[in-house]
């Protein structure tokens, strides 16, 4: 059932995806065979700070699955991740600081969670890959665009799963939306702009301290890439380590774009700037605008992430059409959708079968107040909501859908091509908004 | 000119007394009861065209149980309150939570079936007296004179005693 490994031509990635649209749609490949349903899958974690620990609480909900080992170069993320494991499992897991010593050790694995900082994605990815493991990869995958083209080439080198953490692709409330609201119902009608956005308060985008007695030896941190402390604890705001911003809160919600959108954009502009956190290797705010050519026709997608106001507060991702929009966050609060006013499509028969939930409108702004001119105004449109909810962690239905791939029973709802070939443009925002200049996306910048 | 015959008076009393006795045994049975009330969540998935759906969309529902494993004598917010109390003892508290709410049954019950019914108005006094205590020292003012309420109640019923009727133990 392994896939064949495959070298896929920059000419046949555009016949496969770009041309025809096949670029983000679900992977009809890669479920592997070999395990038996009852069988228990034995795991090691790689990195057990706060995306491990999530990782983990969204395991511990998923039967059929023994912890072996935990991985991570700081005694504090490695014991406590021990210890999380020990009260789940009743023992304590093999502990290790190196990854490859971990693999050279551990012969009975089948699958590793990755979850280093984003520049040693791809090494632990290619190690494990390599070693005859599937690994569950967190997103983004590298912090350059060669080393995801790497984690796609070895996973199909080695036929072994890899799925990336873009979490909202097994997401129940995304997976209806996008299958039947937008394609089989079409409530939007034509999509004409996207939006995205995901802002954090200063006081949320702080450094994160550590305590001296805890630090790790400056030995292991060289031997491991990181100048010192800090900069262990901040990958995320140096340009070696990580794509910043706009790759960790950006990546998960402009792959919706691209996976709703059903194809990948054209060109991106971008800007950013250090305009509170001067000292940052990153931007601290970033807005981008990708051009699209749908199958419906033009359309943009604005992207701005913040980390230096909440703006209100939310995290969401806003397709707009000529008959509704809908406002859609992996939190139910924040997804909204409202059907246009004057839409010729009623949506009560959609209401009647459960399709979409009515919501009780909130009072239209008086016509009548001195603020109000009505001809500058489109009536409010109509509000209606989700019919139902995801009532488990947000990360467990992509955990379950990698497990279940492993034993045969589903394929990937992201694997490393499909991934690579949605987080590809926004490895071209941060470019594009050093250089002060458009980016057209050609093969050679979104093909593996 | 028309007076009141002892007999009417009496049975004015007797009435009187039956309806604090059953206002206040209702009080203290249903609070005694309500405190082993809990809420059970379910989660069903969502039907979607006549059939549940395939993508795994669920809501949920709540509904109120009672059971023993539900029970909880002094209310979360409270108990955390009282527990910062530096004049209530630890040990008193959980020793309280555990007796508040079997005491407040025990209490109705006797007072609804009329068995040693001024003992157990007394008793009933004294809790609602020690509850004042406590919201005393958490300056609710409102809950105070709510309780304050309560016990005139039953200092008028203890004054009619001697007018109980529909008694099983008149004793006491």
């Amino acid at each position: 059932m392994n896939p064949s490994p495959s070298n896929i031509s920059r000419r046949s990635f555009l016949t496969r995806s770009l041309g025809a649209g096949l670029v983000l749609g679900a992977p009809s490949i890669l479920k592997a065979a070999g395990t038996s349903p009852s069988d228990t899958l034995k795991v090691a974690i790689i990195g057990f700070g706060k995306q491990g620990r999530v990782l983990f609480e969204a395991m511990s909900n998923i039967p059929g699955l023994h912890f072996q080992a935990v991985c991570d170069i700081w005694d504090y993320n490695r014991k406590g991740g021990m210890g999380k494991v020990r009260a789940l499992q009743g023992h304590l897991p093999n502990g290790y600081v190196d990854a490859e010593e971990m693999l050279n050790k551990e012969k009975d694995l089948d699958a590793v969670i990755v979850a280093t900082p984003d520049f040693w994605h791809s090494r632990h990815t290619v190690m494990c890959l390599e070693a005859g493991l599937n690994v569950y990869c967190e997103k983004m995958m590298s912090n350059t665009i060669d080393d995801a083209r790497a984690m796609v080439l070895a996973a199909e080198r080695t036929g072994k799963l890899c799925q990336i953490g873009h979490q909202r692709r097994s997401n129940p409330r995304y997976r209806y939306t996008l299958e039947q609201l937008l394609k089989r119902h079409q409530i939007c009608g034509q999509i004409v702009n996207v939006n995205g956005q995901w802002n954090r308060a200063v006081s949320s985008s702080q450094d994160i301290a550590y305590k001296e007695s805890l630090a790790i030896d400056p030995a292991v941190l060289k031997k491991y890439g990181f100048k010192d402390m800090h900069q262990f604890m901040n990958w995320r705001t140096y340009r070696d380590l990580s794509g910043g911003p706009i790759s960790d809160l950006g990546a998960h919600q402009i792959d919706i774009f691209n996976w709703y959108l059903g194809t990948v954009p054209k060109r991106v502009y971008a800007s950013g700037g250090n305009d509170f956190f001067t000292q940052r290797e990153h931007f601290d705010n970033v807005m981008a605008i990708f051009d699209y050519d749908t199958p419906q026709g033009g359309c943009r997608a604005f992207y701005q992430v913040l980390t230096t106001t909440s703006a209100g507060g939310g995290y969401y991702e806003s397709f707009m059409g000529t008959e509704g929009t809908i406002n859609i966050s992996e939190r139910a609060a924040y997804t909204n959708i409202y059907r246009e006013s004057g839409s010729k499509m009623s949506w009560e028969p959609l209401v009647e079968k459960g399709y979409l939930k009515k919501v009780a409108a909130s009072a239209p702004a008086a016509s009548g107040d001195s603020d109000a001119i009505a001809s500058y105004e489109s009536a409010a449109p109509e509000a209606f909501a989700l019919p139902g909810e995801l009532n488990k962690p947000p990360h467990q239905p992509h955990l379950e859908n990698f497990f279940a791939a492993i034993r045969g029973e589903e394929t990937l709802n992201c694997d490393a091509r499909h991934a690579f070939e949605s987080e590809a443009p926004i490895y071209w925002v941060n470019p594009s908004a050093l250089d002060g200049a458009p980016v057209n996306l050609t093969p050679d910048h979104l093909s593996v | 000119m028309e007076t009141e015959s002892p007999n009417n008076n009496d049975l004015g009393r007797t009435l009187a007394m039956l309806l604090a006795r059953l206002w206040l045994a209702l009080r203290s049975l249903q609070t005694g009861i309500e405190k082993f009330a809990g809420t059970r969540s379910s989660e069903t998935a969502v039907t979607i065209d006549g059939a549940a759906n395939t993508y795994g969309l669920t809501e949920s529902a709540s509904s109120k149980v009672y059971g023993i494993s539900h029970y909880s004598g002094v209310p979360k917010a409270l108990y955390d309150k009282f527990a910062a109390e530096p004049l209530i003892p630890g040990w008193f508290l959980g020793l309280y939570d555990l007796l508040l709410g079997p005491a407040l049954l025990l209490l109705g019950l006797t007072l609804l079936l009329g068995i040693a019914t001024r003992v157990s108005l007394f008793v009933m006094g004294l809790v609602y007296t020690s509850l004042t205590f406590g919201l005393i020292l958490l300056k609710q003012d409102a809950g105070v004179a709510w309780l304050a309420a309560h016990v005139i109640l039953i200092v008028m019923a203890l004054s009619l005693a001697n007018h109980n009727r529909f008694a099983i133990l008149k004793k006491w």
